[in-house]
């Protein structure tokens, strides 16, 4: 049985699984839907009742009676390395593709369903709200009035965005960052904006689920940084424990989302309160496991084997 | 009417930074230039910072 690691060449942090697989000797293919069609090729049949499919690149094949699970970590856009890319052929590959991924019978790390469903932040608040997470109060809205009210209200708010920067604007970053009450906020009604009661932190906590298994790490900050992911300090990551509760909010948050990964990134604030921020249900673990040498990239391999 | 988050971005180049291994298809990951996998030379890793939380952000979803 394979495992299929959906991603591009260049991601080195699927590299640490692959290895973690070759050592356990478990098959795998790693594709990128970018190469297809092309380099990788695939091909599926419906026919008599029956179902019956392969992909494969590389000298490397897998079929969908063989397939055993699927990781869906860093992908390129479907078709993107074809000599005529466009958005039909795109949206062609991507029916054909998971079209035959989902009539196999694999596990998915994570299922594109649930990641899509997962990527949306607001909905994540509410999840984690209900799961007993700590939430800061947030509001999204369009409505001027509203977004000066919740700031005249918290004082300290944050404005971040949430679907990231702006694809098309590659060489500008859209840090969570710190507004005063007396912002102009005339343009909200120009597009939604998400703004939450700032945190004062004295640590990041970002915290890796694979399966059941939960890896913390901490980094202390600066009592005046906001967004950690900017963070030029130096300081590195050290490996923590995870609260009995928290551990119960996680796994409640998983058993809701579907996610068999998520890395969730809290603040920990003076009295040692850890406030839910965000779950990326794709978010990177190597930068976690090379300063604090957590055996993620083996939890993942474990649970892709299984 | 540029929207209100928008007034928050700053600008953001990326380091270029020359990677020092390539793919090796036939063992699916990348390899250094003596045959070791990447993943073997965590100083490399860290250097390059390909494992990065803002290594993919702008595209993959995986900050």
């Amino acid at each position: 049985m394979t495992v299929l690691i959906l991603t591009c060449e260049g991601d080195v942090t699927t590299d640490m699984v692959v290895t973690e697989l070759h050592g356990r000797g478990v098959p795998l293919v790693r594709l990128d839907p970018a190469d297809l069609p092309g380099r990788a090729v695939l091909s599926a049949e419906y026919a008599h009742g029956d179902f019956a499919g392969h992909l494969s690149v590389d000298g490397f094949l897998v079929s969908m009676s063989g397939l055993r699970s699927v990781w869906v970590r860093r992908p390129g856009r479907p078709a993107a390395h074809a000599p005529e890319p466009s958005r039909w052929l795109t949206a062609e590959v991507r029916q054909a593709l998971f079209g035959m991924l989902y009539s196999a019978s694999a596990r998915w790390m994570n299922h594109p369903r649930d990641a899509e469903q997962a990527r949306h932040k607001p909905w994540q608040l509410r999840v984690a709200h209900a799961g007993g997470f700590a939430v800061p109060p947030t509001v999204v809205t369009t409505v001027p009035r509203v977004a000066r009210q919740f700031a005249q209200e918290y004082r300290d708010v944050v404005v971040k965005s949430a679907a990231g920067p702006p694809p098309d604007e590659p060489l500008m970053a859209l840090p969570t960052t710190l507004i005063g009450p007396d912002a102009d906020f005339s343009s909200v009604r120009a597009g939604p904006v998400l703004l939450q009661r700032y945190i004062p932190k004295k640590a990041d906590i970002r915290l890796t689920c694979v399966g059941a298994r939960l890896f913390a790490a901490r980094k202390v900050c600066d009592p005046d940084q906001v967004d950690g992911r900017y963070d030029d300090s130096g300081r590195r990551w050290d490996p923590t424990g995870v609260p009995d509760r928290i551990a119960e909010s996680v796994h409640a948050y998983t058993r809701r989302t579907g996610l068999a990964y998520a890395a969730f990134d809290f603040a920990e604030d003076a009295d040692g309160v850890w406030w839910f921020l965000e779950c990326n249900q794709g978010g990177q673990f190597g930068f976690v496991e090379l300063d604090t040498g957590l055996p993620i990239a083996a939890a993942v391999a474990d649970w892709l084997a299984q | 009417m540029r929207p209100f988050t928008l007034r928050y971005t700053v600008p953001h180049e990326p380091e270029a930074v020359a990677v020092p291994y390539r793919f090796d298809a036939s063992r699916q990951l990348n390899v250094l230039p003596d045959g070791r996998p990447a993943v073997a030379d965590r100083a490399v890793l860290r250097a390059t910072g390909t494992t990065a939380s803002t290594a993919g952000s702008q595209t993959h979803f995986d900050d």
